[in-house]
């Protein structure tokens, strides 16, 4: 009985990491083409590249001037995670801590637009992002992740800060901290491990949007992302496959990286944010 | 009296410098934007003449009564939530369930599943246009399965299916995650004594594991439905709407009207509708499942 539920795992397991396999067999040919020539990539897609062709990484790095894109990325999503962290935790605790009818009213405002699909107001938040002077710059597409992040955010830490002992905030007063103080050295700390889940799930999300830089920046190079740039570069070279694949593998590599070193919170965040989201 | 007063000055004060900032970054990311979105959807502007027309409600007659575009991209939009939202969430669940078990890769297929949703949905397209139209020939040479050699994205049936397996095989990790973090939570003892009474494996997983499973199966049927209804990145590159203008869905139909063909009140008047769809159908669903969960 024992040695039988054992095999039966072993089957499992071995049809399960083939699946996985095959679940992953489209990034591995995306990967091999990067690496072919043109020829190759046309007569035969599944093959191994016969040798290792690198022309086509310094070819994509210099036509779409990735060093500048990969900055252009860390400034948005640094400019849009730090604002949203900030803004998002102290009104959560404020508002967690608050039992008011105006503090109720106020976290409801703050979590509806969960529900507004972005296409329904793309048109005018690209006007009004116009008006204030962000659409020109990474700075100023960094902060207008500020709002979107933020009803995600609040929500998540809000639920959080609810499970914290007001008997902490209580102590801290007596000490004769106040206010700010009170937050970042005692409450903020607390929050560690909800804000390593927000961090993750908006990185990811700032990292990869793409109808947002594709509004706001309007054929800038200075303001684009490389997502956009994967985009606008298959769409000039769709027959340049192996352009476009080394495009792809460009784009993506720095958020595999990541995922590699955090996989482990980027599970645990999602979780977390999904859960309690 | 008066040390009171000042305290409850302060207090007020404080609540206001910790919320105000808040508020006005989503008051400028989404209260704004929408209250002008409800003033464009009653006028007629291409975007370039000085003033918008005040039209009342011209625009959205037109939308129900004439505009084909929107019927159609509509009915996509609905046959691709329903079907998304099944199907993901039937194959998540199967696949946590075999995930959950102690397996020696667990955790290195665990992450293998969740790969893909850490790619852009752009990208995602990209990869696959190119898997549908150059690697498919290759492997349809090499296996010979008639299978390969279909027009996957050449004919609208097919197109349609390609864009719903891709879409679950990017994010179908993300959905998975929820899962096994749900199955972990339904007590070892409750299966056991299960076992115990004489309950097979299908027996346990509809009358206890399924059940349990409740909250995450809310969460995660509420994900995959907003998340659907505003399906655009993925059509955007791995279609573009075709063949034959058979896979817009309703927010692309939206950015093309707005974007593309500068009906700027017009696309404002579908956008307006698009967000009272998701609106109705997330109260609803939401109240339905959390409704279910309190039997459970």
């Amino acid at each position: 009985m024992k040695t039988q539920s054992k095999t039966s795992r072993i089957i499992i397991e071995v049809v399960m990491v083939i699946l996985s396999l095959l679940f992953l067999y489209p990034l591995f040919l995306t990967i091999i083409n990067s690496f072919k020539s043109f020829g190759e990539v046309m007569t035969d897609v599944i093959a191994l590249p016969k040798q290792l062709v690198f022309s086509n990484y310094s070819y994509v790095w210099q036509f779409i001037n990735y060093p500048k894109l990969f900055m252009n990325n860390m400034v948005i999503t640094t400019v849009g995670l730090l604002g949203i962290v900030f803004v998002s935790s102290i009104a959560a605790y404020k508002l967690a801590r608050t039992k008011s009818k105006l503090s109720g009213i106020l976290y409801f405002l703050c979590i509806m637009p969960m529900l507004i699909p972005f296409q329904s107001i793309m048109l005018t938040v690209l006007q009004i992002a116009k008006s204030l002077g962000l659409s020109e710059s990474t700075w100023g597409l960094g902060i207008l992740y500020w709002g979107f992040g933020a009803p995600l955010a609040v929500f998540i830490y809000h639920g959080f800060v609810k499970g914290i002992p007001l008997e902490i905030d209580e102590s801290a007063t007596i000490d004769g901290a106040s206010g700010f103080r009170l937050f970042f050295s005692v409450i903020f700390p607390l929050l560690k491990s909800v804000t390593t889940t927000i961090v993750i799930i908006d990185v990811m999300w700032i990292w990869n949007d793409f109808l947002l830089p594709l509004l706001m920046v309007n054929g800038s190079p200075d303001t684009k992302t490389l997502t956009l740039a994967a985009y606008t570069f298959v769409g000039q070279y769709t027959s340049d496959w192996q352009y476009a694949m080394t495009a792809m593998v460009m784009a993506v590599l720095p958020s595999i990286v990541v995922f590699i070193f955090l996989q482990k919170y980027i599970v645990k965040g999602v979780v977390a944010g999904a859960v309690k989201g | 009296m008066l040390k009171t007063l000042g305290r409850k000055w302060r207090e007020k004060m404080e609540f206001g410098i910790f919320t105000l900032p808040v508020l006005i970054c989503i008051a400028v990311a989404f209260y704004i934007p929408f209250a002008m979105t409800i003033q464009y959807s009653m006028t007629k502007w291409n975007g370039i003449a000085k003033n918008p027309v005040f039209v009342g409600l011209d625009n959205f007659k037109q939308i129900f009564m004439s505009d084909t575009n929107f019927a159609d991209s509509a009915w996509f939009t609905i046959k691709y939530a329903v079907l998304y939202i099944i199907l993901v969430n039937v194959l998540a669940i199967l696949l946590a369930v075999v995930l959950d078990m102690k397996l020696r890769t667990t955790s290195w297929l665990r992450a293998a599943f969740f790969v893909p949703y850490i790619l852009s949905l752009v990208i995602v397209g990209f990869i696959w246009k190119f898997i549908f139209m150059q690697g498919f020939s290759s492997l349809s040479a090499s296996t010979g399965w008639a299978i390969f050699d279909l027009s996957w994205l050449g004919t609208p049936e097919l197109a349609f299916i390609s864009i719903l397996a891709v879409s679950i095989w990017q994010s179908i990790g993300f959905y998975l995650v929820i899962y096994i973090a749900g199955l972990q939570s339904v007590p070892e003892d409750l299966k056991e004594a299960a076992t115990v009474d004489g309950a097979g494996p299908f027996r346990k997983f509809f009358s206890i594991t399924l059940p349990l499973l409740a909250p995450s199966i809310t969460i995660s049927v509420f994900m995959a439905l907003t998340n659907s209804i505003k399906v655009f990145d993925v059509i955007l590159s791995l279609t573009g709407g075709g063949p034959g203008g058979t896979t817009y869905s309703v927010a692309y139909d939206i950015y093309r009207d707005t974007f593309q063909n500068n009906l700027y009140g017009y696309g404002t008047a579908k956008a307006l509708i698009l967000f009272l769809a998701v609106l109705v159908v997330t109260i609803i669903q939401l109240s339905i499942f959390k409704r279910r969960e309190v039997e459970a």
